[in-house]
């Protein structure tokens, strides 16, 4: 957990710079918290919204059915697994989705500082399978996120059979 | 005109087998003394009559050998109690072992006059049946004698005939009159399931060594109903062997004798009658019981001929096990009947029985009778098998075992999910999540330019 | 082979295509070199499966290709483990079965007809071509020397300690395991470097297809979790991670969950639950993350503080219910053995019988990975010089593995790709930096055009060594060094790892071969002369090969799945006859088997096993069987005169020396594996029979009698047989019994 605090992406420094600074130092935590939402309303993309709606609906789905697995039992328990990996892996897929998009989005309007840093920036991957550029466009990771998804369906279907 | 012909053919053969055993019809009979053998005409006669092809031989003979080149020679074998030491080097017991581990039958008679020889002795130890260590007692009882001929020495025994052994047992030596037994040789019999008395001394019997002195009497070898006098031993293969204490009891004398109990009125004997069901007994003519068809499958209405005895079930199927079982009775099968207070039983078995289950009659043929029970297979998967494992006294054994596997479920004989409607919810789940996705997808390509508003819609 | 990166190097001038061809021809060269080595048990013997374990996944396969992959699926096997069956379907990894029935209908469409047999055998050299090509990409992402993944490709080709296993005719799971292990790994890099979820999907499904082939997936499935968690650990948490572990969890786990041997294990073992902690871990990472994106530290720092608090409290309390509760099932034996080396002797002698599962000798190192040993440290030293996302998993990977390898003598297999690609690195830096010192702005150069940022070990100016007299002495030492590692791995390969174990070979005193094949004479006779349904015992290391070659149903066999069933086995090789016997009776044995190396000298046989019968036997029933009492009491295990009359009594004693006296004058047999002389009187069999005996006496087999037809004991009957007059039995002691009806 120390790591975390230590280290910040480049990313979300700058959309960090342009949120408005409301807070006091001795807020609670319902006022960071409100804070938060509001930075989070007005600094957020109207398409990363969208992402993130769907990853609310996923959140939702997942809780009724883990709620629904404690309260009414886990009897088919597959049918369980299998419906609430489903909702898990559809929201880390589209977490990913929505880390790439954004990361892509700010590197491309903010000239990507996070680039130079060793360990931000996407490497150049070189041999055969060399035809990717530096970081992963929209397009591209639209692209990996569909695929993900049916091989995540395609599992899920075959488990619940 | 064929058919009518065979049918000919086929009724004078069944005129010919009339009354035999159903092992077989050679018997050979040991018999030391030529002399001797007029003494047993009617005997003779009686087993002549029944079809058997009998063979005379001394012991001593050179020519006499159960084996003819490995296998049995004869079916059965009856052995009048020898003079000298034994039956001799053809006779041995391993021989007389070996003759039963073969599938033949053997009555053997003893007599208290003599002494009986070690190599009997010992033959009879190998099947646990024991007699008395000085080899030459007789049964005495001083309240059960016949007075007319054995008003002195109390030897000859005058008995009923034996019921059933137990309740649940059929009684294959029973019926009407007073069997008499001139000066027979006791035996007690071992703790041994294969072995059975048919016939005890009465619970005033003891047995009295007329040579040596009364007093020498201290340790008392057996008295009473301990006393066997005739007893029968099945060998696992269903081979038998019959002890019969007293030979005499098979003279022609004695099968029209008159006897007359201490206390009662004269009777004729029925001796003749029970030597014919000892022999009958003994020669495989009754107790025999034969499985016919053994069929199961799985408990459903339209059976075809491949759904019979199929090797493998599932657990948890319906199942239907049944047996044809007959009873050879003298000269034909007839329906086997399981006696009142005794039980069929079907075991289904991986290492323990899982079920033990009475079989019912359910059909009957002309010469048989089909048993049989539904059950379900248990909830366990492996190799299981169907026993039947029926062991009466004086009925050949039955102990039929069939392997069958049991699996467990195939992947697709599981309910489905949407079959179990407590998986309806997360297959809504799964479902709304694809539906959510397709949606998702199909909104974000739509608002594909990244300023676009339309998607504010939504 | 070591030869082949210089010359792409000494052509670092030409253009790019010239080296990717020469690159293409090199790896093909790797990979026949890789398989051709492994062709030598072929060409000694015969194409046979070997061992043990692979004649059931031979016998798999052959049940898979004739009736198919949905009857395959639902298999109950109901010729081993008599008389429980086997769920077989179910309680197997199916990978390399369905991939060798690809295979082999791939073929048959090709009109190409190959007998089943033949691609079992030549499966495992094949794949390991693959896993040369695997690690070449795996390597090529650690370093930006070209000659690192051409090295340790080679090095991979024909390493003993991968060798081992994947001889020709070692149709194991391990065969293809290794190159999904490698290939798997290579994902997981790339993903982590590329953030794609592509990349992780792929990672996914190869793991998927790695959890159906082989039982060791558990080192994938910890060994990732772990890369995660010391990369957050170092404060080093980026998207690409997040992005890469999600996608490779949440699809891996379903993949693996598509696996009816894994089935649910993922979600309820704990072997799987450090993958389910960094699963979550990450998640809040990201949260925190993302949150913080919009709140100044101070404030961020008091939300974080309440929300680990909260986080960890649950979750430690939903753990520790669970494990209580059972839901979680607790650690597997076989995990605990891999932490404490004590624990399986102790608690599981089931594992700890076998010989793989033993503590690993040190000269095993050395023979198995010869010179990549030492170069194996310089290598992991070179990844903390630049210590990027990638090379903490070479670390990561390189500790444990070391460790597991020195707990379990298999487990040295997965410690070998590691080793070759630490050895590869520092054998290429080695070589980068004496070879090419004078023209060193060539390579690097060129990584400069490759790489928007080279590595920083690339970009440091060369420390000076431009001497031709060192460069020459460092290169011919270091050319040396790989001539011997050839050498030492076609010797090791040759001599040590390419006997099938099933046929033996022997030298005459003249040299030549002598083949000894006792083992499949004694197959072939059971498969000829016994009915159809017999049932074999013997002890559990010959199931799999009774089941495979004698084709006869067995109570035991290498799936050692029910320990209950071994131990009866145990007991009844291990008591005395009369309580055997009932035993025996009860599961149905026909025949029993022995394997008894006494006359020939063959040290790997039963008496030498027994010790591990009685151990397993005992841990059933303490009672019954004791391992004290076949001791001697001076603790020795002797079977000479002076063996304890338990050992004397026991079945396992009776059937191994039955009648061999025979074959000696009196008082001269001597058994030539124990050394020792042997009683002038031999055992007795009362309930058994001999019913064969293989040409040196490897093999014997004996039939079990049935019940006396009259009733006797079998002591009895067989001295009635023998003519022994029987002592009247009257004479006992207290009351006599009265018999009743």
């Amino acid at each position: 957990m120390p790591s975390a605090s230590s280290s910040a992406p480049a990313a979300s420094s700058s959309s960090l710079s342009s949120g408005p600074k409301t807070l006091t130092q001795n807020s609670s935590i319902y006022d960071i918290a409100h804070t938060v939402w509001q930075q989070y309303l007005a600094t957020t993309p109207q398409r990363t919204m969208l992402l993130d709606a769907f990853m609310g609906f996923l959140v939702l789905v997942g809780g009724v059915q883990f709620v629904y697995c404690v309260v009414g039992g886990n009897y088919p328990f597959n049918a369980f697994l299998s419906g609430f990996c489903a909702a898990v892996g559809q929201f880390v897929l589209t977490a990913s989705l929505r880390m790439q998009t954004s990361s892509a989005a700010t590197s491309s309007s903010s000239s990507s500082t996070g680039g130079a840093k060793g360990k931000g920036g996407k490497k150049v991957v070189k041999g055969d399978a060399g035809e990717e550029g530096s970081g992963i466009s929209a397009e591209r990771a639209f692209a990996d996120y569909v695929f993900g998804s049916l091989i995540l369906h395609f599992f899920c279907i075959n488990f619940i059979n | 005109m064929r058919w009518s012909l065979s049918s000919l053919f086929l009724f004078g053969f069944l005129a010919v087998v009339h009354a035999l055993s159903s092992s077989g019809n050679r018997l050979l009979v040991v018999l030391e003394d030529g002399s001797e053998k007029d003494l047993y005409s009617t005997f003779w006669s009686d087993l002549e009559a029944r079809g058997y092809d009998l063979v005379f031989e001394s012991p001593k003979s050179d020519k006499l050998s159960l084996f003819d080149l490995g296998e049995r020679a004869y079916d059965h074998l009856l052995l009048l109690p020898p003079r000298s030491k034994g039956f001799g080097p053809s006779l041995s017991p391993k021989n007389i072992v070996d003759f039963m581990n073969k599938d033949g039958n053997v009555l053997l008679a003893l007599s208290g006059k003599s002494t009986t020889p070690s190599a009997v002795s010992s033959l009879l130890l190998e099947l646990d049946l024991h007699l008395a260590t000085d080899r030459s007692s007789v049964v005495v009882d001083h309240f059960n004698y016949d007075t007319l001929s054995a008003a002195e020495k109390h030897d000859v025994l005058l008995l009923q005939r034996p019921g059933p052994l137990r309740p649940d047992t059929k009684a294959f030596f029973d019926g009407e009159g007073v069997l008499a037994l001139p000066r027979a040789a006791p035996h007690t019999l071992g703790d041994h399931a294969l072995i059975a008395p048919i016939l005890r001394a009465p619970a005033t019997a003891y047995s009295y060594n007329p040579k040596e002195d009364l007093s020498a009497g201290e340790d008392v070898w057996a008295t009473g109903s301990q006393l066997a006098l005739v007893s029968a031993m099945q060998t696992r293969a269903s081979s038998r062997f019959t002890l019969l204490g007293s030979v005499e009891s098979l003279q022609d004398k004695w099968f029209s004798a008159t006897v007359k109990a201490p206390n009662g009125k004269e009777t004729g004997t029925a001796n003749q009658d029970f030597a014919k069901q000892l022999t009958a007994w003994t020669f495989k003519e009754t107790g025999v019981l034969k499985v016919g068809k053994i069929e199961h499958h799985l408990a459903k209405d339209d059976l075809t001929a491949e759904d019979l005895n199929p090797t493998i079930y599932r657990i948890k199927n319906e199942t239907v096990f049944s047996i044809e079982i007959s009873e050879y009775s003298h000269d034909r099968y007839i329906p086997f009947e399981v006696p009142a207070n005794d039980a069929l039983q079907l075991e289904f078995t991986m290492l323990s029985p899982f079920h033990r289950l009475k079989l019912e009659p359910t059909a009957r043929t002309e010469n048989s009778t089909i048993y049989s029970t539904q059950f379900t297979v248990p909830d366990q998967h492996g190799i299981f098998s169907f026993r039947v494992n029926y062991k009466r006294p004086f009925l050949t054994n039955i102990e039929e075992k069939h392997e069958v596997t049991v699996r467990h479920f195939a992947h697709n004989e599981y309910p489905r999910s949407w079959k179990i409607s407590g998986g309806w919810v997360w297959i809504a789940g799964l479902w709304s999540v694809i539906g959510g996705f397709l949606a998702f997808v199909f909104v974000w390509l739509y608002s594909e330019p990244a300023s676009a508003k339309v998607k504010k819609t939504q | 082979m070591a030869e082949s990166p210089l010359d792409v190097l000494l052509k670092g001038n030409s253009g790019r295509t010239t080296r990717g061809l020469l690159r293409i021809i090199i790896l093909a060269t790797i990979a026949a070199a890789a398989v051709s080595s492994r062709l030598f048990s072929v060409i000694r013997f015969e194409s046979i499966i070997h061992e043990f374990d692979p004649w059931f996944n031979f016998r798999a396969t052959k049940y898979l290709v004739s009736h198919g992959f949905e009857s395959f699926w639902d298999w109950f096997d109901d010729r081993t483990w008599h008389p429980l069956g086997r769920v077989t379907g179910g309680t197997l990894y199916p990978g390399l079965m369905v991939t060798s029935g690809v295979i082999y209908h791939v073929l048959r469409f090709l009109t190409i007809p190959v007998d089943i047999r033949n691609i079992c055998v030549l499966l495992a050299p094949g794949f390991s071509g693959l896993t040369a090509l695997a690690m070449y990409f795996l390597t090529r992402e650690m370093t930006t020397s070209p000659s690192a993944g051409l090295l340790a490709a080679a090095f991979m080709g024909i390493v003993p300690g991968y060798i081992s296993r994947s001889v020709a005719g070692s149709y194991d799971n391990e065969a293809i395991a290794i190159f999904l292990l490698v290939f798997t790994f290579f994902l997981w890099i790339k993903a982590v470097k590329n953030g794609s979820i592509m990349w992780g999907s792929l990672a996914a499904l190869f793991y998927g297809y790695m959890v159906s082939a082989w039982g060791g997936y558990v080192f994938i499935t910890n060994l990732i979790p772990l890369h995660v968690f010391v990369l957050l650990c170092m404060g080093r948490y980026s998207s690409r991670i997040y992005i890469s572990y999600t996608t490779w969890y949440a699809l891996g786990t379903l993949a693996s969950m598509q696996i009816p041997f894994v089935g649910f294990l993922p979600i309820r073992n704990s072997d799987h639950m450090s993958a389910l902690g960094v699963f979550g871990l990450i998640q809040l990472v990201a949260f925190a993350d993302f949150v913080r994106g919009f709140i100044p530290g101070k404030h961020f720092q008091r939300l974080l503080t309440t929300m680990i608090i909260v986080v960890f409290g649950i979750a430690f309390v939903g753990l520790v219910v669970l494990t209580v509760s059972g839901v979680i099932a607790p650690w597997s034996g076989r995990f605990y053995s891999l932490w404490d080396t004590g624990y399986a002797k102790i608690h599981i002698p089931i594992i700890a019988s076998v010989s793989e599962h033993q503590p690993t000798a040190w000269p095993a190192f050395f023979f198995d990975l010869n010179f990549l040993i030492w170069l194996f440290p310089a290598g992991v030293y070179m990844c903390f010089r630049d210590l990027k996302d990638e090379h903490v998993f070479v670390i990561i990977y390189s500790v444990l593995a070391s460790y597991f390898a020195g707990v379990m003598v298999r487990l040295m297999l997965t410690l070998t790709p590691i080793v070759c690609v630490a050895a590869a690195l520092a054998l290429s830096t080695i070589l980068d930096t004496y070879v090419f010192a004078k023209n060193g702005p060539n390579p690097r150069a060129k990584a400069n055009e490759d790489n928007s940022d080279g590595l920083r070990s690339t970009r440091k100016p060369n420390v000076g060594v431009t001497s031709y007299l060192s460069k020459a002495v460092m290169t011919s030492s270091v050319v040396i060094y790989l001539l011997l590692f050839v050498a030492h791995c076609t010797w090791v390969t040759s001599n040590a790892y390419s006997s099938p174990s099933v046929v033996l070979a022997s030298r005459l005193p003249d040299g030549s071969q002598h083949i000894i094949d006792d083992y499949r004479e004694a197959y072939y006779w059971l498969r000829q002369n016994t009915e159809h349904n017999a049932k074999i015992m013997s002890w559990w290391d010959y199931g799999y090969q009774i089941g495979g070659m004698a084709d006869r149903p067995t109570l035991v066999d290498n799936n050692t799945w029910n320990n209950t069933h071994i131990a009866t086995v145990g007991k009844a090789m291990s008591s005395r006859e009369e309580v055997s016997y009932p035993i025996l009776r009860q599961h149905d044995v026909d025949y029993v088997l022995v394997v008894f190396g006494g006359l020939l000298g063959y040290s790997g046989d039963d008496i030498n096993k027994f010790l591990w019968m009685v151990r397993i036997a005992e841990g059933i029933w303490p009672d019954e069987v004791k391992e004290r009492d076949f001791f001697t009491a001076r603790g020795e295990y002797r079977v000479d005169d002076g063996a304890t009359p338990t050992m004397r009594n026991s079945l396992m004693y009776k059937m191994s020396y039955y009648n061999f006296n025979s074959l000696f004058g009196p008082g001269q047999a001597v058994d030539r594996v124990r050394g020792s002389r042997l009683p002038a009187e031999g055992p007795q069999l009362n309930t058994l029979e001999e019913a064969f005996t293989s040409e040196n006496w490897i093999i014997r087999i004996y039939k079990v009698k049935d019940l006396d037809n009259l009733g006797r004991d079998h002591n009895n009957a067989v001295a009635f047989d023998k003519g022994h007059k029987r002592k009247r039995a009257t004479k006992r002691k207290g009351p006599r019994v009265l018999r009743t009806e």
